[in-house]
Formats: C-alpha cells, sequence, structure tokens
C-alpha cells in the first residue's frame, strides 16, 4: 500500500479550493503544520452525505426503543464478529450485555462489521482518562458527517454556515503537545477552508503570530475545547467568529459567559465522543444536552446494569449510531447523567464525564461531585481536578491560564466542605486530568 | 453407546418442537427470564438424580455474558432430558452432568443454540451427541453405525467450524491491518474532535 497522496486527500478538490490551502499554508505568520490529512471525499461520497442530511430526522422520544433499534441488534448479531459469537440475536435490547471501552480496546477488530470495506478504513485515536487507548474505526463519509449534526446544533442558534469557496469556514484549535495539524477544504461548504492547529507556542516562529494568524483567516467557526478556549482568551484576536464550538471536556458556565462576552457570539458545548459522535448540545435555557441524533437511542443504566427511569442518575449508555464501521448496541460511555424530556425535547441533564465519587466535607457528611460541579460553574475555569486525601484534605488543581482563579474556587468549595484543608496545584500544561478523585474510596 | 435409546426421528422430532418458552432469553448477567439453573435442577430431579453442584454453577445467572450460547443450548437440553423414554431409561448422573458441561459447551461453539432446532443436521448432530454422551444408541442401529454417523457429522461441523474460523481470523488481521495503514491513520475532516 502506498503512501497517501493529496489525490487521495483532496480528491475533488478544484483550482480555488488549491490556492485557498496555498494562502493558509504560506501566510508570514502561519504555524507550523506537523501532519497531512484531508476530507477523502469523492463525489460518491459527497452524493451519500447530501442524502443523509436530507434524510436526517429528529430524536428518538422517550418510551420503548425505536423499531430500528430491532434492526441494528440483528445486523449486529449477524455481521459483526463480537455478537455473532454469542450466538443469536436477544428479542429485545434489555436482554444485549452492554459494552465498555474496555472491551472496544481489547480487539476493536472483532466490533467492524463483516460488510464493511476495509480499503477506506481510517481511525481516529483516542486516549482518554481511563488508560484504555482506543483506535476508532472510521471512514470518510463517516467523518463527513460530523457537519450534519454540526448544522443542526448550529440552527438551534439561528445560524446556517454560509462561508464557502476562497473563505475560511472552520479553525479548530488545541493547546498540547503533540497536537495533530493540518489544513483541508470542506466540499461540502463549497470547499471552504479548515485549519487544525495548535496554540501552544512551540508551533509558531513568533507567539505573537497565533493572533495574527487567526485573524487573517476570519473563519467563520472556531472549534476547540476549553483549554485552548481558554489560551485563545489570552490572545490579542480581533477575530470576530459566528459562533465557538467547545467539545471533549465539560465547559464551565463561567468560561461559556468569557468567552460569549469576548467574541460576541454564542458558545457551544457539544457533548460528543469519538466511538459515538455529536450526542448533546448544552442549552442554557432547558438545563442539560439536548439530544441531537436521530438513530442513537440512550438509556442510563445503574451499577448492576438495570435501565433506570427519566430522573435518575446514572451511565450514559447509547446504542445504534452514524458510524457504520462501529454500531454500537448498549455501549456504557463512562459518562453519567440522567435523562428527561423538558418542553419536548429528550436531554441528558446534569452530564459528568466518569463515574461518581463522593467527597466527604467538614462535618463527615458525603457530598456527590455533582455538588462541586454546581459550586464551581460561576467561575471561569477551563479545567479542574479536584482530590480528596486519605486525612481528608483536599487538593484543587487548575489549568495554567485558570491559576488565578484559585483563591475564589477555594472559598467556592469552602462553602460547599466547609472548613477543611485545601492546596492548589497546576495542572501539567495540556493534559487531560480525571477530573474527581479520592484516596476515601475504600470506606464510601 | 452400549444401552439401546429411542428411535433417532423420536429424538430429532422433540428437539424440533421445543417450545418458545425453552426458547427464550436466558438468565445472565442481570439480563434475561429463564433461569437455566433452575431448569436442569428440576429436570434432574424429575429424573431421580440430585443436580450436581458443578451443573448449578455453570448455568448460574452470575457467569460471564459471553456463555450466553450454551445457557440457550442449557434450556433446551432441559426440554430434551425431560423426555419420558429417558426417565424410565435411568440414566447415570455423572454422564449427564458431562453432557450438560462440556459437550453442550462444545456444540454452543459451533452455531448458534437456535439452528440446533430449525436446522435438520443440527438436530441429529444434538440427538446423537446427547444419546452417546449418555452410552445410548439409537434404536435399530449397531454401535459401530452409531459411532460412525455421529463422528461423520461431528467431522463435517468440525471442518464447517475450522473453516469459518479462519476466515474469521483472517478478516480481523485484515481489520487490524487497514486501521494500522498510514492513510488510516491520516484519518479525515471532522469540523470538530473530541
Amino acid at each position: 500500500m502506498t503512501a497517501p497522496t493529496d489525490a487521495d486527500r483532496y480528491p475533488t478538490l478544484s483550482e480555488t479550493g488549491r490556492a485557498l490551502l496555498d494562502r493558509m499554508r504560506e501566510h508570514p505568520a502561519a504555524p507550523l503544520f506537523r501532519n497531512t490529512s484531508g476530507n477523502r471525499l469523492t463525489q460518491n461520497d459527497l452524493a451519500a452525505l447530501a442524502r443523509f442530511e436530507a434524510d436526517l430526522g429528529d430524536p428518538p422520544a422517550a418510551g420503548a426503543p425505536p423499531a430500528w433499534v430491532g434492526q441494528a441488534i440483528a445486523d449486529a448479531y449477524a455481521e459483526v464478529p463480537h455478537y455473532r459469537a454469542l450466538g443469536s440475536a436477544p428479542a429485545r435490547l434489555a436482554d444485549v450485555p452492554p459494552i465498555s471501552r474496555a472491551e472496544l480496546a481489547r480487539d476493536v477488530a472483532r466490533f467492524v462489521p463483516d460488510s464493511v470495506d476495509i480499503q477506506r478504513l481510517i481511525n481516529f485515536q483516542t486516549t482518554g482518562t481511563t488508560g484504555h487507548s482506543l483506535l476508532v474505526p472510521s471512514h470518510p463519509q463517516v467523518a463527513g458527517r460530523y457537519l450534519a449534526y454540526h448544522k443542526r446544533a448550529l440552527a438551534r442558534f439561528g445560524i446556517v454556515p454560509r462561508h464557502g469557496a476562497g473563505q475560511v469556514g472552520v479553525v479548530l484549535i488545541g493547546h498540547q503537545q503533540p497536537c495533530f495539524t493540518y489544513l483541508s477544504v470542506t466540499p461540502q461548504m463549497s470547499e471552504s477552508g479548515l485549519a487544525k492547529i495548535n496554540l501552544h507556542p512551540a508551533d509558531w516562529n513568533d507567539s505573537a503570530d497565533r493572533a495574527v494568524y487567526l485573524d487573517a483567516l476570519e473563519a467563520e467557526f472556531i472549534a476547540g475545547d476549553p483549554l485552548s478556549f481558554e489560551t485563545l482568551l489570552g490572545l490579542a484576536v480581533t477575530c470576530r467568529p459566528r459562533a465557538l464550538l467547545s467539545v471533549s471536556m465539560m465547559l464551565s458556565a463561567g468560561l461559556r459567559q468569557a468567552l460569549e462576552d469576548r467574541f460576541e457570539c454564542p458558545v457551544l458545548d457539544l457533548y460528543s465522543m469519538n466511538e459515538v459522535g455529536p450526542i448533546g448540545l448544552f442549552d442554557p435555557a432547558l438545563g442539560g444536552h439536548v439530544l441531537l441524533q436521530d438513530r442513537l437511542w440512550l438509556e442510563v443504566l445503574g451499577t448492576h446494569g438495570q435501565p433506570l427511569p427519566d430522573g435518575e442518575r446514572g451511565e450514559i449508555t447509547v446504542t445504534g449510531g452514524f458510524n457504520f464501521c462501529l454500531p454500537l448496541l448498549r455501549y456504557r460511555t463512562g459518562d453519567h447523567g440522567s435523562l428527561a424530556t423538558v418542553r419536548g425535547e429528550r436531554m441528558i441533564v446534569d452530564l459528568v464525564g466518569r463515574a461518581p465519587v463522593r467527597f466527604r466535607d467538614a462535618t463527615g457528611a458525603w457530598r456527590n461531585n455533582i455538588e462541586v460541579t454546581h459550586a464551581l460553574k460561576h467561575l471561569p475555569i477551563a479545567q479542574y481536578a479536584l482530590h480528596q486525601h486519605r486525612d481528608g484534605s483536599f487538593t484543587l488543581s487548575l489549568s495554567a491560564g485558570s491559576r488565578h482563579q484559585g483563591d475564589q474556587a477555594a472559598a467556592a468549595l469552602g462553602g460547599l466542605f466547609g472548613p477543611v484543608s485545601l492546596s492548589l496545584a497546576t495542572l501539567p500544561d495540556g493534559a487531560k486530568a480525571q477530573q474527581y478523585t479520592t484516596d476515601l474510596a475504600e470506606v464510601q | 453407546m452400549n444401552k439401546i435409546g429411542p428411535p433417532l426421528p423420536a429424538v430429532t422430532r422433540r428437539i424440533a418442537e421445543t417450545p418458545s418458552d425453552f426458547l427464550g432469553e436466558p438468565r445472565l448477567g442481570g439480563y434475561g427470564a429463564i433461569a437455566v439453573d433452575a431448569l436442569l435442577g428440576d429436570v434432574l430431579h424429575g429424573l431421580g438424580i440430585t443436580p450436581p453442584l458443578a451443573v448449578l454453577a455453570a448455568f448460574a445467572p452470575d457467569r460471564s455474558p459471553s456463555q450466553r450460547n450454551h445457557f440457550k443450548l442449557g434450556a433446551i437440553a432441559a426440554w430434551l432430558l425431560a423426555d419420558e423414554w429417558l426417565n424410565s431409561a435411568e440414566p447415570d448422573a455423572a454422564k449427564l452432568a458431562e453432557f450438560l458441561l462440556t459437550a453442550l459447551e462444545e456444540l454452543a461453539g459451533q452455531a448458534s443454540a437456535e439452528s440446533y432446532v430449525t436446522e435438520a443436521d443440527r438436530r441429529e448432530e444434538l440427538a446423537r451427541t446427547m444419546l452417546a454422551r449418555l452410552d445410548f444408541r439409537p434404536e435399530g442401529e449397531s454401535p459401530e453405525q452409531a459411532r460412525d454417523r455421529l463422528s461423520m457429522i461431528s467431522a463435517a461441523e468440525r471442518a464447517r467450524l475450522m473453516a469459518a474460523s479462519r476466515a474469521a481470523e483472517e478478516r480481523a488481521r485484515e481489520v487490524r491491518e487497514a486501521l494500522a495503514r498510514k492513510a488510516a491513520q491520516e484519518s479525515a475532516d471532522k469540523w470538530t474532535r473530541e
């Protein structure tokens, strides 16, 4: 198999698209682009994506699983080696044993259906905070489908993407070492530009170039995570994107407000994961993450795997999805929350990554980590990690850019826990940290 | 195969007529409704045999979900063993346990439990396996005939299984290699990256 060429990366690239790529790459303030990638979309793919977007339905309502779930179970037990080994397909979703990231990490090849053409397989690598590194099998069309859900999310704010030929549609910003960086165009948007850049100074000739380059691109949207947005807040940029899209981590209300004030545009807080794609969009007015996908069935499972009713917190578990290379049946995401229907919309309430952790307060009472989330949410903190030591004392670690919020955060936790010993620390640069940990777990 | 059992068609017919109650979802890992351990316990009691602890433990609901097909076959076996002829044949308890634990697990590794009910060849394999493991042969067959027929069916099934297993391994290897290619690692555009 030969190394990929630009013809593989941009099968439909026009002269205008090529010129835009050159302009983005050769700008005097451009960063170092360390990698190569592209949309990989052929004309056939583009036609299929147009049909996919046109056929997009509403997310499933509460109640019994939709009829397509039964077909998804039958298909998986017929075509997916992992499920075929379990025998015939169960009649009910409730009888399908859930899986977690650990099963996928063990041998993800056993979860790829026999019908998938492996010639065009791509992967998205994900590390997470659990130690199970995972290659998510995917396909250029699957990656292209994300845009349909981004459009749906933007539409909730009255925004229809309009940047096309010769303009930059989206800049994806990271702030980590190492970071996958490259340039591309989006053929579904008349070849608007896509730049994936790293705001870490190591990727730039001059760190002041970061603001110059971002302003020069005039992207319609900027996508990133709370850590890279925190860095963005510190740059002297004057660009005015139409929206910011935040994924990967919890976005605090405080940071959201700071970004909205600075850029005068909506900040979309997307709940999205490599294995599933965009699942929900936070709607402050409704107080939860509104579901985005029409062919994704959500359950909330208790600690013993039992489905929980609306309003009860448990592990978010998904079935279906739009990645035909990795059809999921009852995939336990590792994230927690409860389900609700508010004003007719299905949503996840109080979404928190990872399993619940309880902390002991000054009176000896146990407080759930969701209370910590609420106590700190008004502060513009990009990322924090709270750890309770064996002696009951706490360490609150803040991302470098949020370190100045330390005293206010400590005061807010004092209000929750009472007079406890709390020390402050700084998270390693660009690191993904497990948000809540305790040494007291064994006595709970 | 020293003892004479019922004619083979009588056994395969009973398998084909397995009631839907025995084909439901086995209770396993918190799911399903059919308690296979209890079901087999009742059947063994009915045959005058105290259910061996190893059998009850092997079909207990706390086993791994990967045992599902074995459990389903266990439920079908419960129906098969609750046959009148067996009641008067006084089967050996150790042989029964060996059939339920070892032979059924082997069969479960070869095909879906339902296929032993719906497909004629597999019905015959289940029927002959059960009779042979309990030291019976079908009425009208000599021990040699019964042995030959069972080994023929088993050999064909093993060959099919080996071919399927090789194909599955080959496919998994191809998928792993495809995922590791440079082109796959380059990935493709998404407007957001998790």
